[in-house]
């Protein structure tokens, strides 16, 4: 506490003031920053959108079902087409995987674990979610692809090959490769939402479906998976937001496929993010450079639909999440 | 329940509708404990691929060289071990306060509807694509005619460090929203009762009581910011063949080298790639370890959990 | 909690110091540093001459293999110093790049790969293809390597029954120019179907970044066909296929065969835009999909200096045996080497 030299009214003056400015200026500076996020926010889209103008204006809203992606000179047209079903086709077709995987790491961690070892492997399910994607990719390209190719693409075709989803000749790039390396990077972020959801169900629930004689698995099923299935779903779908923007690892071993998707799953194909990332760069004309923004415009609207819809179902289901990654 | 004769043994045994509700909670609990157990395990087969290819590769020429010439064997990832240092120091050192500080708004100044308004757009911004991060930085800074403050124009680490911090942002702020609510409201309300000013009691009182969290974002987002790669194809993707500790250039980077690495066909550069993986691996599996140690520290200490 | 968070920092710390230390040793503070980006095709030949550049003037060269494409786009808006690229600019390109000329400063040929185990030749030949043989591959009209077409050009040869993997560039590749160039000139189906250009839309077959990658699919999968720049066939153990020239011979793409094709230029047009795929029969032993490589210099430029005398370095003393022979580079042949300098000259100060 300050000496007393001054008058005591001077003093709550002057500190007054001291206060006043601090609060002001703590306030404005952080709303400054607050701001600055939203510009930031606001300035990508901006820039987006403006990058991809001279595409929309040139083609419209056709450009998303329109299936030629031709860069040659003189003979330039593009759509989006191919991209978009790639995008949807490997991101469901991963969470399809994913999905039902991760809940049941959710259950084993939250209630068929024995409790020693569910700490470590909840530990490790959560650190494999830290992996980044390029490490991912690396191991699709070296390790997985061949494994695909001279093991599991001929074991499908053998039992499945009537149908013409594993048809074709196996390959170490391709659509389905590249489902199963989005699998392996949506699974963990599911896994430990859905434990987190588990473990927040109240006991008392649990022991109340026990008490009036259900097994365990109707207890999970009717009381535990019924209770919080709005945040499961929602969790799945943060899953496949992250797999419709994740560009590296599926440039890495999807084959870069410029025609149209084959029937087959194990043919090569391409993504939205997948094909800016490849070509955006390089891109030979100013046309095609507005195209491939153009791509990514059409990114970032269903990537923002997926987390809209994400957070929704989260306020509707009223459930408490952590900080969705 | 078998029925019941005066004298007759009553079998335990469960009968007709009971037995098929046990087999089907033994069928249902044997397939999740499966399912559970092949999928940790092919995450596991992961990591410990990058661990014991990684490890193989790994030698003191990795850290200490650049990279050979074409065709030669022998080098090194050395300009992308100091590349990745610059551009997630830089990044940090630009989101750690704007994160920090836009928390603070949200959770200390702002009405709670703003508070909510900031925390859906900060959590859109997290579910950007990062490809698309590239693409917004590499027209404003690198395409940009007019130099900014001297690093637009060409790749750079700053620019590569910008687009990283748009990245980590999020992070850091979400989690600071989350700790800064923890911090009881009797700490602030005693504060204001000893008639410390707001400032002074933010700055002094709230965010000290909420540093470990912030350290625990932090480092997550560092984590995650290491790896990324998107963000820096065209942003810090031009290397020479020695390390540059000029941030006004591009440089190699850990993530863009594995990239251009794991397409090869040189055995030698694979092995490389796998290497730098490890190292990556490595250092974000720590970062995450220590923010987990931290952040139930500072649970324990805020009396939560 | 300090004490200790500053000491874990300081390990990081020192470890890197030790690091830079020994990494900056390289670089002195009168090091002018040139960024270039471009061709995957010249980046070889690139990297072989950019010590020796240091050692000459003290230059750093700082060369990204991104892709002709983005060479030239990087170029463009001059966000390096030079560019690179095995296409010729197109008018288009000329104008967004706002002053800038190409200069030939490499040539070689561009093998095509094939991974076929268990093919037996007869002693010293390779794989025979025609041109129009690689087309109806590229175009996904023959599937198999027993296709009666290939096994008719090659009688003596066992060729195991493979499906055919084609692989192609997926970014914008100036040796998917030079590929798509010599497929445009020897297959009307491919000219009017697919065309050439830095990119095109391929019919079929997988996609992989840079020559690296399309030499790491040819590698790994077995019954591959790609398009390389010689230089990575080699370095990777790659057999290349012998391709029948307009004289009906077929021709591998050694130094001198490529040298044959790159002969046929007897006038350099200016502009220097030169196309020696497919050469007329009068050079019987020309590789049919050679091409020469540019560096793409502002005629405007800070470092105007500095880029002509690391042009003409590669014009003259990069083009020496020790640097292309292991590559299969061909030096220069006289008349382009004058166009060459005739037009580095442009080349000037910006003010």
């Amino acid at each position: 506490m300050e000496a007393a030299a001054a008058s005591p009214s001077a003093l709550r003056r002057t500190r007054r003031l001291a206060d006043r400015l601090g609060d002001d200026g703590l306030r404005l500076l952080t709303g400054a920053a607050a701001v600055l996020a939203l510009v930031l926010i606001g300035g990508i889209v901006a820039e987006v959108v403006g990058g991809a103008w001279p595409a929309v204006r040139r083609f419209g809203l056709p450009f998303v079902w329109h299936g030629t992606w031709n860069p040659v000179f003189g003979r330039e047209a593009y759509g989006a087409r191919n991209f978009v079903v790639g995008t949807l086709v490997t991101s469901f077709g991963a969470i399809l995987l994913s999905a039902p995987l991760a809940v049941a790491i959710g259950l084993f961690l939250s209630e068929l674990a024995p409790p020693a070892i569910r700490a470590p492997i909840a530990a490790m399910v959560e650190m494999l979610a830290a992996v980044p994607s390029v490490v991912v990719g690396l191991w699709g390209i070296l390790v997985l692809g061949p494994f695909m190719r001279s093991a599991v693409e001929p074991a499908l075709q053998g039992v499945l090959g009537w149908i013409p989803l594993f048809g074709g000749t196996p390959s170490q790039s391709g659509v389905l490769v590249a489902i199963v390396v989005l699998a392996m990077m949506t699974i963990p972020i599911t896994a430990s939402v859905c434990r987190e959801l588990f473990l927040g169900v109240p006991r008392e629930l649990r022991e109340a479906a026990v008490g009036l004689g259900a097994t365990r698995w109707e207890m999970v099923r009717d009381v535990v998976l019924h209770s919080v299935r709005g945040g499961v779903v929602a969790g799945v779908i943060l899953g496949l937001g992250r797999a419709f923007g994740e560009a590296i690892a599926v440039t890495q071993v999807i084959g870069n496929n410029l025609r149209s998707a084959h029937l087959s799953l194990f043919a090569t194909g391409n993504t939205l993010a997948s094909q800016v990332a490849a070509s955006y760069q390089g891109a030979g004309s100013s046309l095609e450079v507005s195209s491939l923004v153009y791509l990514a415009l059409i990114l970032l609207a269903i990537t923002f639909a997926a987390n809209l819809a994400a957070q929704r179902i989260v306020h509707r289901f009223d459930v408490r999440q952590r900080g969705g990654r | 329940m078998s029925a019941s004769q005066p004298g007759a043994a009553v079998s335990l045994r469960a009968a007709g509708r009971s037995r098929r509700r046990l087999r089907a909670n033994v069928a249902a609990e044997a397939s999740a404990v499966a399912a559970a157990l092949i999928a940790v395990g092919f995450l596991a087969v992961l990591v410990g691929s990058v661990l014991v290819r990684g490890v193989h590769a790994i030698n003191l020429n990795l850290f200490l060289k650049g990279p050979a010439v074409f065709g030669q064997s022998g080098g090194g990832i050395a300009p992308a071990l100091v590349g990745t240092l610059m551009l997630v120091s830089l990044a940090t050192a630009v989101a750690l306060p704007v994160g920090v500080l836009v928390a603070l708004y949200a959770s200390e100044f702002a009405p709670p509807r703003v508070a909510g308004q900031i925390r859906l757009w900060l959590d859109v911004l997290n579910g950007f694509p990062s490809i698309v991060v590239g693409v917004f930085v590499f027209a404003l800074a690198v395409k940009t005619k007019v130099p900014l403050l001297g690093i637009g124009h060409h790749q750079s680490v700053f620019a590569g460090a910008f687009a990283l911090s748009i990245i980590m942002l999020p992070l850091v702020s979400r989690t600071t929203m989350e700790v800064l609510a923890l911090v009881p409201a009797g700490l602030r309300e005693a504060s204001y009762a000893l008639g410390v000013s707001r400032w002074r009691t933010v700055l002094g009182v709230v965010l000290p009581s909420a540093r470990g969290g912030i350290v625990t974002g932090t480092t997550l987002a560092v984590a995650r910011a290491a790896g990324e790669t998107a963000p820096l194809l065209f942003t810090c993707a031009i290397s020479g063949l020695v390390v540059s500790w000029n941030p006004a250039l591009s440089t190699a980077s850990i993530p863009v080298t594995i990239f251009q690495y794991s397409e090869s066909p040189d055995r030698q550069l694979n092995a490389q790639a796998w290497a730098a993986a490890f190292v990556l691996i490595a250092f974000v599996l720590a970062t995450s370890l220590v923010s987990r140690i931290l952040l139930e520290r500072s649970r324990r200490k805020l009396g939560v959990g | 909690m300090k004490r200790k968070g500053i000491a874990l920092l300081a390990v990081p710390l020192a470890a890197l110091a030790v690091v830079a230390g020994a990494g900056a040793s390289r670089q002195s503070a009168k090091d002018v540093v040139i960024t270039g980006a471009g061709s995957t095709f010249v980046a070889p030949l690139v990297s072989v001459w950019t010590p020796a550049l240091g050692s000459a003037f003290g230059y750093t060269i700082q060369y990204s293999a991104v892709g002709s494409g983005a060479g030239i786009a990087a170029i463009s808006a001059r966000t390096v110093d030079f560019g690179a690229s095995d296409a010729p600019l197109t008018p288009d390109q000329f104008s967004a790049c706002n002053g800038c000329v190409q200069i030939p400063w490499a040539l070689a040929g561009t093998a095509v790969d094939v991974n076929l185990p268990g093919l037996v030749l007869p002693r010293n030949t390779n794989l025979r293809l025609t041109g129009e043989v690689i087309a109806k591959i590229y175009l996904g009209e023959i599937t198999r390597w027993t296709d009666p077409a290939i096994e008719a050009l090659n009688p003596k040869a066992t060729i195991p029954d493979l499906p055919i993997t084609v692989a192609h560039r997926s970014d914008n590749s100036g040796t998917t120019y030079n590929f798509t160039d010599y497929l445009s000139s020897v297959s009307p189906a491919w000219r009017s179907q697919v065309g050439r250009g830095i990119g095109v839309s391929w019919p079929v077959g997988v996609g992989a970044n840079g020559n690296s990658g399309v030499a790491g699919i040819v590698k790994n999968t077995p019954g591959a066909i790609g398009y390389t720049d010689t230089a990575y066939a080699l370095a990777n153990g790659l057999r290349f296929a012998a391709i029948e020239n307009r004289a009906g011979r077929f021709i591998v793409p050694s130094i001198r065969n490529v040298l044959a094709a790159g002969d046929a230029v007897k006038t350099v047009p200016a502009g220097n835009e030169m196309h020696i795929v497919n050469p007329p029969r009068s050079n019987p032993t020309a590789y049919p999909i050679s091409t020469y490589t540019y560096v793409i210099l502002p005629t405007k430029s800070p470092k105007a200096a500095e880029l002509r005398k690391m042009v003409f370095w590669a014009l003259t003393q990069g083009q020496q045996a020790k640097y292309t022979a292991k590559l299969w580079f061909v030096p220069i042949p006289k008349v382009v080497l004058v166009a060459a300098e005739k037009t580095l000259k442009q080349v000037e100060l910006a003010t």
